[in-house]
């Protein structure tokens, strides 16, 4: 999953002098901006962990907000003065203070970090293909349909279909002609095997 | 990472990513830019400086999508921009790769299997992205320019989202392509002409799925929106 870093504040100062001590300590990507219209622009977002640090009292465009919490993870981290002492507020996920340590804002990053990953869907594992969905390879390479393989394979069409997907998720090749290289590459099948001029 | 903004010093901008000198260009602004500014530039080519930097700024950040301001802009505004990266990937970004794929193929041996599906693959990606400009610049612009042009439509007329669905995915072939050279190649091509082919390849397919975007999310939405607002006319 990609991290995602907004600061948005008014003050030039805060922003470069936040800016920093994420990049220093995080080798963080961070985006800064000045007006908080701004982030509309990166309301399509999606599948990242997004993590925005905006002044205390201010909140992200109802729209926005609503549209990246659907599609990512994001966590609002509201920014308060140093005078202030409340603490967290109602509508942000995190509270920092601009007195706060180097220490305290590397433990909240961490914070978010770990509640990030709890959340994290497992990733399909990427071992190599099976001798089934080698043969299923042979057969597209073949040009045959996916009933013919059925048939010539003896498993019904919606195993096929389950091999078909097993092995773009696994390879990340999709297109036909695509896995007809593969094929070859992989000593699969033979170039004389396959006419290489009709790829599909 | 930055949003231009129109004060920014147009140096600046090609300093912070080189890649943006051929979408620059598109606008027919070229380097030289002495001390002056996105908006002295803009003006000097006329050239609208709010949608210079909206497309700037898509390319730059690949998070970042101004609908709404882009939105604003005329799609003949748009089409122009987009016929002009037609041109740019038909003359000059394709015969690069291509030129770099004959480096490659020079340069190793007869019997090399590999290498040939390779080639014979990436002549039919390129067939599949040729038809697919076609037919965006013979039949898709010039239908979304006659709409603007006569705010009317034609009875039995092919709306843009069937127009859309009639052509491919282009990504499709050129990630594929990209994945089998770097899983699956084996030894006995020259490294030096391996690399640069994959990092055009890299490159082609950054520009093409921004161009994609600007088409799909903008280009299209917009024309929706005009043909939706026309429809009712249509049956009075
Ligand atoms: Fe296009
Ligand atoms: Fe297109």
């Amino acid at each position: 999953m990609e991290e995602n870093v907004f600061i948005i504040h008014p003050s030039e100062i805060i922003r470069k002098g936040l800016a920093w001590i994420l990049q220093e300590y995080f080798k963080m990507e961070i985006t800064q901006l000045s007006a908080i219209s701004d982030v509309n622009s990166f309301a399509a977002i999606s599948n990242n962990l997004i993590i925005t640090i905006i002044q205390k009292g201010a909140s992200l465009p109802a729209e926005t907000e609503e549209r990246l919490r659907k599609n990512n993870q994001l966590f609002v981290v509201s920014l308060s003065a140093s005078t202030d002492k409340e603490g967290l507020v109602e509508g942000y996920d995190y509270d920092l203070n601009v007195l706060a340590s180097n220490l305290e804002i590397q433990k909240l990053i961490q914070v978010i970090r770990k509640s990030a990953s709890k959340s994290k869907p497992i990733m399909a594992d990427n071992g190599d293909l099976t001798q089934r969905e080698k043969d299923v390879i042979r057969q597209i390479a073949l040009g045959l349909s996916n009933k013919e393989m059925a048939d010539k394979l003896n498993i019904s069409i919606h195993t096929v279909i389950s091999h078909r997907k097993n092995i773009t998720e696994k390879l990340n090749i999709k297109s036909i002609s695509g896995l007809t290289v593969y094929a070859i590459m992989n000593n699969l099948l033979d170039i004389s095997d396959i006419n290489p001029e009709e790829l599909i | 990472m930055k949003i231009f903004k129109k004060e920014d010093k147009m140096s600046s901008l090609v300093s912070a990513n080189s890649n943006l000198l051929p979408v620059i260009n598109r606008f027919g602004i070229q380097l030289g830019f002495k001390e002056k500014t996105i908006q002295d530039i803009c003006k000097e080519k006329e050239v609208n400086p709010d949608f210079f930097l909206a497309i700037v700024n898509t390319y730059t950040d690949e998070n970042y999508f101004p609908e709404e301001e882009l939105l604003s802009f005329s799609p003949l505004l748009l089409i122009d921009y987009l016929k002009n990266t037609h041109n740019y990937y038909i003359g000059y970004a394709l015969p690069k790769i291509e030129r770099l794929l004959e480096n490659i193929m020079a340069n190793c041996g007869e019997n090399y299997p590999s290498l040939k599906m390779i080639s014979s693959f990436y002549q039919k990606y390129k067939t599949e992205l040729l038809l697919h400009l076609k037919h965006e610049d013979e039949k898709e612009f010039p239908y979304i320019v006659e709409l603007y042009k006569t705010r009317k439509l034609r009875p039995g007329q092919k709306s843009i989202t069937e127009y859309e669905n009639e052509h491919t995915d282009v990504e499709e072939k050129l990630s594929d392509l990209k994945n089998l050279l770097i899983k699956y190649v084996e030894p006995g091509y020259n490294h030096n002409d391996m690399n640069e082919f994959l990092q055009a390849l890299f490159q082609f397919e950054k520009d093409l799925y921004d161009h994609a975007r600007i088409e799909d999310a903008i280009l299209i939405k917009q024309v929706s929106m005009l043909e939706n607002e026309l429809k009712p006319n249509e049956v009075r």
